[in-house]
């Protein structure tokens, strides 16, 4: 399941507009509008890009009034900094292995 | 936002002089080429500089060089420093850093990857590795290795 999340998580970062309102939220909640004021891209736009950001995760809102606010979720980049991390394990699994062969040799070169 | 650095440490049966050795300058005996690479199949070597400023490189069987990262800190036995962009451009790098503690069995060798706070800008370059060279690695943890969360 977890892959199946960082494939999804992966492909919605993969856009470059989408990452750009991503980063339009970096410094706090937004509307849509406000968001697509400071985007090159029209508001339904920016509406569907959000959609596909909460989607997977990256996005959460809450209604404010009539209006609804979008901030970053950092929760949704578990499945990323996961990958990363079983990618290390794995290298310094290998270099553990390498050490433990070193000391069976009797001792280090 | 600000994403948690991911932290991975093992403990070796070696001084602290024979471990930083062996994940530096004997990089290319152990690292898992095969499956943690660039060139994936055709990788045949990766090499690491013995001071700072150096690239860490990584050859191909035809030759061919890709650089994973620079170091920016060299200080055996204790601590080494880099910068970390394998498969993509060095404007995209993370910061990788090593350091080795004696123990009494040995040496904790800890190793810290930051830079995730611009994980939104840098996802799809590490998708890009993903589909390019380190095919598997994922699938192979999530069945088999305990994540540390």
């Amino acid at each position: 399941m977890q892959a199946v999340q960082l494939t999804q998580t992966l492909a919605a970062l993969g856009d470059p507009t989408r990452r750009a309102v991503l980063e339009g939220l970096r410094g706090g909640e937004l509307s849509v509008g406000e968001l697509a004021k400071g985007l090159p891209v029209s508001r339904p736009a920016v509406s569907q890009h959000l959609a596909v950001l909460h989607e997977c995760g990256l996005v959460e809102h809450r209604p404010a009034g009539r209006r609804r606010l979008y901030r970053i979720e950092p929760a949704g980049f578990e499945p990323v900094r996961a990958y990363v991390e079983s990618f290390w394990t794995e290298v310094l699994g290998s270099y553990a292995a390498a050490a433990h062969g070193q000391t069976t040799e009797g001792g280090t070169p | 936002m600000t994403i948690a650095p991911v932290v991975v440490e093992v403990e070796v049966p070696l001084d602290p002089q024979a471990a930083f050795a062996l994940f530096t300058e004997q990089v290319g005996t152990w690292w898992p080429l095969e499956t943690h690479s660039v060139f994936g199949r055709d990788a045949v070597d990766v090499r690491f500089p013995a001071c700072a400023d150096g690239p860490i490189v990584e050859v191909s069987s035809a030759g061919e060089e890709s650089t994973w990262g620079t170091v920016q800190q060299f200080d055996p036995p204790a601590l080494v420093r880099f910068t970390w962009h394998p498969g993509r451009l060095p404007d995209t790098a993370q910061e990788v850093e090593v350091a080795f503690t004696p123990t009494s069995r040995g040496t904790a060798v800890r190793l810290v990857h930051t830079g995730w706070e611009a994980a939104g800008g840098r996802a799809a370059e590490i998708r890009d590795d993903y589909a390019t060279g380190w095919v598997g690695v994922l699938d192979r943890f999530t069945a088999a290795v305990p994540v540390r969360r």
